[in-house]
């Protein structure tokens, strides 16, 4: 058959040629939060655009210098709120690194074991909305059915699903409660299995391998020096995990592997999250191996730690002491620290300075979405307009965390 | 200077001073409760105890004691150093005193809050003290212990009205007999003792005898922990929410140094403090100014008057503006007042002069009784500054009573609340055009055709000259309450409506200017210093 345009001229085939200015954001439901993408598009190609944070600005950083340290744990919660007990934890690190204490063992290891938890939560959230926004609509049920079940183990040690406000300078607000271990053991059994049935499902089917496979893709260079970290960074081959390079509380001890990725596009960062859940789940089963199941959590200094309720009711001691560190706060030493941990979506900085008083006197929070966030404009130039949805949820951007 | 060190800080005396005097005047604390710098020294709380190293080639005197041994489970005998209190010993030249850096020192505090708080009742959450409260400090710097006493407390009387202005409670008190000096050495009246002994001790009132001289709000202040408490202030607010500005008190003309705490978010005065301040007031101030505070709210005027109704601040200047109109200058008068700050007097004075008006009277509050402690009969804080800043030229209300009678004053604008003598207030009747720049209702407010509200000395930045001729400032506290604004406001408000100028528009030129009128050998206060 013969073309169809036989007899025309090829320039008045031409579309217009001026380039077509799209604004997707801030209130649009694929932005994950408030993020405003203006692009600017020749047919379907991003030719360039232009990626707006600040769309969601609380001040948290300005809010913590008005009440005491401990005051700052509600703020943190909502950074990342898909795993707040790494914010939580992340903090309360770095308070502790001013005031150079070491909580108990069995702190060490209840943190580790919540913060993975919280890890598996948020890697869950993201894969699991990267396959719905591709139409998968399965996985993600049964993935946030999974992270519901995490956050019922939440639940039960904190008494809140997501905000826990559980961590506290010098230890936790309250030990691990009886059923702890079997409750964590169960989950994780029942998610790494809903795990293997989500690869059966997405890994082989076509759709989802196209649209993400050699899309999306940055260069090692560009995210190294974009700041990236966490699995991002990983899926683009470059092995740095906060929790291997600097080890903290006790990563030194137990066994896992930084998986990475090869190729750097939006499926490397699919699987990373995949692979990532599963060290999780190693590093879980060590941890309640090894976690004692009686012994102190908090540390031993009454200047830091609150006093039991009953003390406080009845005894004087205990009533000042709850005085001092509910109307003044725990003081940290002058000074300032540069604590950071691997939070899900990278490294999680916290850089406090202290005056000596009760009350912050700068909180500044290295947000690893913000960072990652920054390289969307790279990773998206030069794309279908299409691909944004599943580039932009590879780099699972959280709101609360790119708060600025 | 001779000096001693202290934990390796070296620190300069005066003969005759003691370790914790230097320490203090050089802005070391040694931890203490019973020693005040305007008392003498009891030495009994014991926790100012330091270790004194003997002299060189000097044995150190050793004390032999038993010490649980926790690894035997039984006592053994040791020997340690005998501690000085701090508060007693005299420095001498070339000591070397260890203060935190002494073991033994900080084990002795340890000891000594522990067997304070020993009876003491669970009291934080209802006590007044809180908040500021030594035991509170002193726990958490030098015992940091949970209880180990395991039996019922001693019980004592609680609420214990000891006047019209204290509550005592024994079973908060520590014995320090801070109140006991105060009533003895700074008010000579010895009314406060302690009986029994031991974990039973406390403070009574003399028999047949309450706590009622002049300063029986300084026991309070110097109380270290929650045991006296104000009945004035008790339970009305919680020290955390206020908030302090530096002021001077004008109850009288001593001008005592003072802080006025307030609530921020109320914008309300709660009680006044005394201000550290060794040329006037030292530590202290007597019971009246203390709860002079309350005419900041008591009796105030709030809005603009026309014969006596309210009206909006517009309608009363538009009012006074066309009283004052071409009035006649040798028939108008001004009075200034010794209530008011030297700002708001110098503006009316400029006023006057803008006026023409030739005629200056002041007015202030009638005398009350003084005594050689510190109050000053005359209960105006400003009477010299108003003197001062009119070139000695304001004659007194009486002799204004006099021309108005004479028919001399037509017109009159008048500055404060209060007059000398109340039976004068008649004469004010004839005055037809008569503005006042009133803060609280009196015989001038009344008699007023027109009443303009000034602002209080708490809500305004202001001078005053006491009686010595010592200026001092005092820093606003609260927002201008009601429609009230500062008298100097008022002022150059119907300066404006008159179309007349005054020499300055800032408060800073008109500070200027009322110093340069007053300078009558007034140094400004020295740097205050105090808690």
């Amino acid at each position: 058959m013969e073309p169809l345009d036989q007899e025309l001229d090829a320039a008045e085939l031409e579309l217009p040629t001026e380039p077509m200015l799209l604004n997707v954001g801030p209130a649009h439901p694929a932005m994950h939060g408030t993020v405003r993408i203006v692009m600017e598009l020749s047919g379907e190609i991003i030719e360039r655009c232009d990626v707006q944070v600040g769309y969601l600005h609380r001040g948290f950083e300005k809010m913590c210098e008005r009440g005491t340290w401990t005051q700052v744990f509600p703020y943190v919660d909502r950074c990342n709120y898909v795993s707040p007990m790494l914010n939580n934890v992340g903090f309360a690190l770095a308070g502790e690194k001013m005031l150079g204490i070491t909580v108990p063992e069995r702190c060490q290891w209840y943190r580790m074991i919540l913060g993975e938890m919280a890890r598996i939560s948020d890697h869950l959230t993201c894969d699991g909305a990267m396959a719905m926004e591709l139409g998968a609509f399965t996985p993600f049920l049964w993935m946030i059915k999974c992270r519901e079940m995490v956050w019922e183990v939440m639940e039960e040690e904190t008494g809140a699903r997501m905000t826990h406000s559980f961590g506290r300078i010098g230890g936790m607000a309250a030990p691990p409660t009886d059923g702890f271990k079997d409750h964590v053991r169960a989950v994780v059994k029942h998610i790494m299995q809903v795990l293997d049935e989500v690869e059966r499902l997405l890994l082989g089917n076509r759709i989802f391998l196209d649209r993400l496979e050699n899309v999306g893709v940055i260069s090692a260079e560009d995210a190294i020096s974009l700041g990236w970290t966490g699995p991002c960074l990983r899926a683009a081959g470059v092995p740095y995990d906060v929790r291997k390079a600097h080890p903290y509380l006790k990563y030194g001890e137990v066994e896992f592997d930084v998986p990475v990725g090869s190729t750097s596009d939006s499926f490397d960062r699919f699987m990373v999250r995949i692979a990532e859940m599963r060290q999780s789940a190693r590093i879980i089963e060590q941890c309640l191996e090894r976690m004692p199941n009686k012994g102190p959590v908090n540390v031993d200094d009454p200047r830091i730690i609150l006093p039991p309720k009953e003390e406080v009711y009845s005894t004087i001691e205990g009533t000042i002491q709850h005085f001092k560190i509910v109307m003044e706060g725990l003081k940290l030493p002058a000074g300032e620290v540069y604590s950071y941990t691997e939070a899900g979506n990278g490294e999680l900085g916290f850089y406090l300075v202290s005056d000596g008083s009760g009350t912050p006197f700068r909180v500044r929070i290295r947000p690893p979405c913000f960072l990652v966030t920054a390289g969307l404009e790279r990773v998206i130039t030069g794309q279908m307009m299409a691909d944004v949805v599943p580039s932009f949820g590879s780099l699972n951007m959280i709101g609360g965390e790119c708060d600025r | 200077m001779p000096s001693f060190k202290l934990d390796d800080k070296e620190i300069a005396f005066e003969p005759g001073d003691t370790i914790i005097r230097a320490a203090h005047r050089a802005g070391v604390d040694v931890p203490h409760y019973c020693w005040h710098p305007g008392l003498s020294v009891a030495a009994n709380c014991r926790m100012c105890l330091v270790e004194v190293m003997p002299p060189p080639g000097r044995p150190a005197m050793m004390l032999d004691v038993l010490a649980w041994d926790d690894l035997h489970q039984t006592y053994v005998p040791q020997k340690k150093p005998k501690l000085q209190p701090a508060c007693q010993q005299a420095a001498a030249d070339g000591m070397v005193i260890k203060s935190q850096t002494s073991e033994h020192a900080v084990k002795a505090r340890s000891a000594v809050q522990e067997l304070l708080l020993l009876n003491h009742p669970v009291d934080c959450p209802i006590c007044d003290q809180a908040g500021e409260c030594r035991l509170q400090d002193y726990w958490l710097e030098h015992q940091a212990s949970k209880k180990r006493m395991k039996d019922e407390p001693v019980h004592k009387p609680k609420g214990v009205v000891f006047g019209p202005t204290i509550v005592y409670d024994a079973e908060r008190c520590i014995m320090c007999t801070r109140c006991v000096r105060v009533s003895a050495e700074l008010a000579k009246d010895p009314v406060l003792s302690m009986r029994e002994r031991g974990n039973l001790n406390e403070i009574t009132v003399a028999p047949g005898r309450q706590l009622d001289h002049a300063y029986t709000l300084m026991t309070e202040y110097v109380c270290p922990v929650g045991a006296l408490t104000s009945s004035d202030f008790r339970f009305k607010a919680r020290v955390w929410f206020l908030r302090s500005a530096r002021s001077t008190c004008v109850g009288c003309a001593t001008g005592c140094s003072s802080f006025t705490d307030f609530d921020p978010r109320s914008q309300k005065v709660y009680r006044y403090r005394p201000r550290e301040n060794a040329a006037v007031n030292k530590y202290w101030m007597c019971d009246d100014g203390m709860l002079d505070y309350q005419r900041i709210h008591q009796g105030r005027v709030l809005e603009a008057r026309i014969k006596g109704e309210g009206v909006s601040d517009g309608v009363a200047l538009e009012k006074a503006a066309e009283l004052l109109k071409g009035a006649a200058p040798q028939k108008t008068a001004v009075v200034l007042s010794a209530e008011h700050s030297n700002e708001d007097n110098q503006a009316l004075l400029d006023f006057a002069k803008a006026l023409g008006a030739l005629q200056i009277y002041y007015t202030g509050r009638p005398q009350g009784q003084g005594d050689d402690i510190l109050r000053s009969a005359d209960k105006n804080p400003n009477t010299a500054g108003v003197l001062a800043v009119s070139g000695g030229k304001a004659k007194p209300f009486t002799d204004l009573v006099g021309a108005i009678k004479d028919g001399k004053v037509s017109v009159l604008v008048a500055l404060g609340s209060a007059i000398g003598n109340p039976n004068d207030a008649g004469a004010l009747k004839d005055v037809k055009a008569f503005v006042a720049l009133s803060t609280h209702d009196g015989p001038i407010a009344d008699h007023a055709a027109v009443v303009l509200p000034a602002s209080s000395w708490a809500e305004a930045d202001g001078t005053f000259v006491n009686r010595t001729g010592l200026r001092q400032e005092s820093d606003r506290a609260i927002n201008p309450q009601g429609q009230s604004r500062p008298a100097y406001r008022w002022v150059q408000e119907l300066a404006k409506l008159l179309s007349l100028s005054l020499p300055w528009k800032k408060v800073s030129e008109l500070r200027a200017a009322s110093a340069a009128e007053a300078p009558a050998a007034t140094p400004s206060a020295p740097p205050p210093g105090g808690e």
